[in-house]
C-alpha cells in the first residue's frame, strides 16, 4: 500500500500548488521601493487616424438580459463615434452569483500576470483600494484637471453634485462616477392588492413595512418582505443606509475606528432580526429573494434599481412594479447611501490611456445615460435629462420608479469604503456577523462585539 | 512493487564486455577516465527515462511547496507592483489565534465522516447486489449508479439550486416544508454532503466492483463446498478480501472529500450561510483568491499540507496493517 503514501502527498500538495502555480512570478521579484507611484504623466490626445485597440472590463456583462444587452449596443455606438478605437468588452473572471463581487479578484489575477484591462468598473466599496493598492491612474494628471471637471459639466447637463466626488480620492479624480442607485423599496402591487393595502401609500417606516409584509404573509400565503443589505453578497452599501437612518455609522468618519457594534447598529440589525423571526422577513440569499421577487413570490424588496429591468420584465403583464423611496426608523429621516461603481483606467500605454479616457466620456455622456436609465433603471447621473423632453422626460413621466430614486440621489450620503490591504476581510467579516444575527438567529449584540473586535486588527496600524 | 533500486549488470556480463572491447595497449593512460566514462554511459538510461518526470515534480510541486512556505513569512496581496512585506510568523500566529481555521478543520472532518457512508457502505452494498445481476442488466445497472459522476459538478449544482429552493423547489414541495436548505446554517453542510455523495457514489461502486472482480471465485466455491452460507462467505471471505480496496477508498475519502465538495460549495453557498460550509480547501481559496491575502493562503496552506501528511501517513500505516491479500 505504499504508493497510497505518495498519492497522499501529492493530493495534499495540490492546494498549494494551484496557489503557487498562480503567483509563482511574484516570490522573489523585488519590488521596487516603497510602493510610491511614479508621477503619472499626461497622455497626449490620439493623433488622427491612429488605431488603438483597449479592453473594458465591467460586471454589468456577467449577467445576460438588460444588462449585457445595453452595454453591447453602448459599446456598438461608440465604435460608431470612434471608428479607430476597438473595444473588447469583458465580464470579470469567476462564476460568483453576483458577477460584481468578482471585480477586484479578477482585476487583480491579472494584475499580476501584468496585464491589467485599460477601463474597468469597481464598487465605490474598492475605492481605497483601488486607488491606494491596485494603483488605478489619477485622472486629473492623466488627461488634466479642467478636462475632468469639463466632463462632470457635460455638454449640456452636469452630474448631480452629490455625484461627482464619490470616485475622487484626497481631492484628485481617480474614478468617474458611472451607475449607481439609492436604496429603492420595490413591491407587488398585486399582493398588495390582494393583502388589503393600498399600492398608492406604500410603507414609509420599518414598522410599516413589517405590518404590510405580514398582512400579505397571512393574506396571500407569499412572502412578506426582503431587504438586501444583511449578508456578505449584499456587500454593506445598503448596511450602511439602514445604520445612518439610525444615527450610527459602521466605521467613524476619519475612517480609523470600526464603530459596527454601537448601539445604533445593533438597534438596526435587532430590528431586521424582528422582522425574520416574526415571519416578516422570509431566510433567503440574495439570488433566490430577487428570483421570488422578479417571479410574483415576493411582497417587497428593498434593492439597487440595477434590477430595476429585471423586476419589470419579470411583472410583465401579470402584476404591476411598484416603488417607493427607502422607509426609515420611527421620527428619523431615512438616509440613503449609493450603490455601484466607478470608471477606473489601468492601461499603461499612453495611446490607450487616451482611448480609455475617451471611452470614459463617452460611457458617462448625456447620450448614454439615457441608454443606460431607460433600459436598465439606473440613475441618471446627469439629472437634467429628465426635465428634456428630446432626452428622458417622456420617460421620466410614465416610469414611476425615478421619482423617489432621484429625490434620494440629491440628499445621499456616499458608501464608505473599508481602509487598508484588509479591507475585504473586515468588510466582509462585518456583514458576515450581521448575517448571521438576522437570518441564523444569533445574538446581535455580543455577535457584532466580538467581529468588531476581532476585525479591529486588520485595520492599518490595528496589528500590535 | 518497485523496490526503489536499480538492477545491477551481473559481473560476469561486465567482465565478458570488458574483454571484447579490450583498449589497445597504448592508450593505457586513458583507460580510467574511460572506464568512468563507459560506466556512467551504462547507468544513465534508468534516469534518463526517470528524468523528464522528477523535472515535472520538481517545476510543478516541490518548487511551488518551498516558495508556499516562503511566502508563509510575509504579507502580500498578489499584485507584482506592490512589495512583500516580511512579517515573520504573524500569519501563523493570527491563524491560530482567530476561529475561521479552527472551524474550517471541524466542518471538513464531519464532512469526511459524512462521506463515508456514500464512498464505502453503499458501494459495498450495491456492487454484491449487482454482482448478483448477469449479462446486459449488470451493465445497464452499471452505467446507471455511474452516471451522475459524468454530470460536471458545477452542471449537477445548478440543477440542485433548483430542486432545493425554498418556494419554488421540488424538494419542498414533495416534502411539504419550507426549509431553505442552502442557507440555513443546520442544513446547508448537509445539503453540500449529500450532493456530493450523489456524485462520488457511482466512481466507488466502480471500485468495489473492480475489487471484487479481482477475487479468485475458487474462494468461494470452496467455502460452499465447506457448506458455507452466502452470508457467511461474503462476511468471511469476500469483504477481507475487499480490504485493499476498502482502504483505498477510506483513503481517498478522508483525502480527498475536502475537494470533492469544494466545486459544490463555489457554485452553491460560497462558503455560507455565515461560514457553515467553508472548509479547509475553500478557506484557503478565500484567503488567497477572495481576499487576496497570499502570506495568510500560503501559512494555511502549509498547515494544511502538515496535517494532511500526518494523516496520510497514519492511514498508509493502519490500511498495512488491516488488509489482506490474495498472496
Amino acid at each position: 500500500m505504499r504508493p497510497f503514501l505518495s498519492t497522499a502527498c501529492a493530493a495534499s500538495a495540490l492546494a498549494l500548488t494551484m496557489l503557487t502555480a498562480a503567483c509563482g512570478a511574484g516570490v522573489g521579484s523585488t519590488a521596487p521601493g516603497d510602493g510610491q507611484a511614479a508621477p503619472v504623466s499626461k497622455a497626449p490626445e490620439l493623433g488622427a487616424g491612429e488605431k488603438v485597440s483597449i479592453v473594458f472590463e465591467s460586471y454589468n456583462f456577467g449577467q445576460a438580459g438588460a444588462w449585457t444587452d445595453t452595454f453591447n449596443e453602448l459599446i456598438g455606438a461608440f465604435h460608431k463615434a470612434h471608428p479607430d478605437i476597438t473595444v473588447t468588452a469583458q465580464k470579470p473572471q469567476g462564476n460568483s452569483a453576483n458577477p460584481a463581487t468578482d471585480t477586484i479578484s479578477s482585476l487583480q489575477s491579472q494584475m499580476s500576470v501584468g496585464k491589467p484591462p485599460d477601463v474597468v468598473q469597481l464598487g465605490f466599496s474598492d475605492l481605497d483600494f483601488t486607488v491606494n493598492q491596485l494603483k488605478a491612474l489619477p485622472l486629473d494628471d492623466l488627461v488634466g484637471k479642467d478636462v475632468v471637471q469639463k466632463n462632470f459639466d457635460g455638454a449640456k447637463y452636469p452630474f448631480a453634485e452629490r455625484a461627482r466626488t464619490l470616485g475622487d480620492w484626497n481631492g484628485k479624480t481617480y474614478g468617474v462616477p458611472f451607475v449607481f442607485s439609492t436604496p429603492m423599496l420595490y413591491f407587488n402591487s398585486a399582493l398588495f392588492e390582494q393583502a388589503g393595502l393600498d399600492p398608492a401609500k406604500p410603507p414609509a417606516t420599518w414598522a410599516e413595512v413589517a405590518e404590510a409584509a405580514k398582512a400579505i404573509k397571512e393574506k396571500t400565503g407569499k412572502d412578506g418582505a426582503y431587504v438586501d443589505c444583511l449578508t456578505k453578497a449584499a456587500k454593506d452599501w445598503c448596511f450602511q443606509a439602514l445604520v445612518r437612518s439610525n444615527g450610527g455609522r459602521v466605521i467613524s468618519e476619519d475612517r480609523t475606528k470600526l464603530t459596527f457594534a454601537e448601539p445604533q447598529v445593533t438597534e438596526v440589525v435587532t430590528a431586521m432580526q424582528a422582522m425574520v423571526k416574526d415571519g416578516a422577513m422570509p431566510n433567503r440569499t440574495q439570488m433566490q429573494a430577487v428570483e421570488a421577487f422578479a417571479r410574483g413570490d415576493l411582497g417587497m424588496i428593498l434593492e439597487s434599481s440595477a434590477l430595476q429591468g429585471t423586476f419589470a420584465k419579470g411583472a410583465g403583464e401579470k402584476w404591476k412594479l411598484g416603488a417607493a423611496a427607502m422607509p426609515g426608523f420611527e421620527g428619523k429621516p431615512a438616509v440613503p447611501t449609493n450603490s455601484g461603481a466607478a470608471l477606473f483606467v489601468f492601461a499603461k500605454e499612453p495611446a490607450k490611456q487616451r482611448a480609455a479616457w475617451e471611452l470614459i466620456t463617452f460611457l458617462t455622456s448625456e447620450q448614454a445615460y439615457t441608454t443606460i436609465a431607460t433600459k436598465i433603471g439606473y440613475l441618471p447621473l446627469r439629472t437634467g435629462l429628465v426635465d428634456d423632453p428630446a432626452a428622458l422626460k417622456p420617460w421620466a413621466d410614465a416610469n414611476p420608479y425615478l421619482k423617489p430614486n432621484l429625490e434620494q440621489l440629491a440628499r445621499m450620503e456616499p458608501w464608505v469604503s473599508m481602509p487598508g490591504p484588509n479591507y475585504l476581510q473586515i468588510r466582509d467579516g462585518m456583514m458576515e456577523a450581521v448575517e448571521s444575527a438576522v437570518f441564523q438567529g444569533a445574538d446581535p449584540a455580543s455577535t457584532l462585539t466580538a467581529k468588531q473586535g476581532e476585525l479591529a486588527k486588520l485595520l492599518p496600524g490595528g496589528r500590535g | 512493487m518497485v523496490t526503489g533500486a536499480f538492477v545491477e549488470v551481473p559481473p560476469a556480463a561486465q567482465a565478458a564486455g570488458g574483454a571484447a572491447d579490450a583498449p589497445p595497449a597504448g592508450a593505457r593512460s586513458r583507460a580510467p577516465w574511460r572506464a568512468l566514462w563507459r560506466r556512467a554511459v551504462r547507468l544513465a538510461p534508468p534516469y534518463l527515462f526517470l528524468a523528464p518526470a522528477l523535472v515535472l515534480l520538481v517545476v510543478w510541486t516541490y518548487r511551488p511547496l518551498a516558495q508556499t512556505f516562503y511566502l508563509s513569512f510575509f504579507s502580500w496581496n498578489l499584485v507584482p507592483d506592490v512589495p512583500m512585506v516580511p512579517v515573520g510568523t504573524a500569519n501563523y500566529e493570527r491563524l491560530l489565534t482567530t476561529p475561521d481555521l479552527a472551524d474550517s478543520v471541524g466542518l471538513t472532518f464531519v464532512v469526511i465522516v459524512a462521506m463515508l457512508p456514500f464512498t464505502l457502505v453503499l458501494p459495498v452494498v450495491v456492487a454484491l447486489l449487482t454482482r448478483r445481476v448477469r449479462g446486459r442488466a449488470a451493465a445497464a445497472y452499471r452505467a446507471l449508479i455511474f452516471a451522475p459522476m459524468l454530470v460536471a459538478p458545477v452542471a449537477g449544482a445548478a440543477v440542485w439550486q433548483w430542486l432545493l429552493d425554498p418556494s419554488a423547489g421540488i424538494v419542498n414541495t414533495l416534502l411539504g416544508t419550507g426549509t431553505n436548505w442552502l442557507n440555513s446554517v443546520d442544513t446547508s453542510l448537509w445539503a453540500i454532503i449529500a450532493i456530493t455523495g450523489w456524485h462520488v457514489a457511482g466512481f466507488a461502486v466502480l471500485v468495489v466492483s473492480a475489487g471484487l472482480t479481482g477475487i479468485n471465485p475458487d474462494y468461494a466455491a470452496a467455502a460452499q463446498v465447506d457448506g458455507a452460507s452466502r452470508g457467511q462467505i461474503t462476511r468471511w471471505v469476500t469483504l477481507p478480501l475487499l480490504s485493499p480496496t476498502l482502504a483505498f477508498l477510506l483513503l481517498m475519502t478522508v483525502l480527498l472529500s475536502a475537494q470533492w465538495t469544494f466545486p459544490l460549495i463555489d457554485t452553491l453557498t460560497q462558503g455560507g450561510p455565515v461560514g457553515s460550509t467553508t472548509t479547509v480547501y475553500y478557506l484557503l481559496w478565500e484567503y488567497g483568491f477572495r481576499s487576496h491575502d497570499a502570506g495568510l493562503a500560503a501559512a494555511a496552506g502549509v498547515l494544511f499540507f502538515a496535517g494532511f501528511m500526518l494523516v496520510a501517513s497514519l492511514l498508509a500505516r493502519i490500511s498495512d496493517r488491516l488488509s489482506r491479500y490474495d498472496d
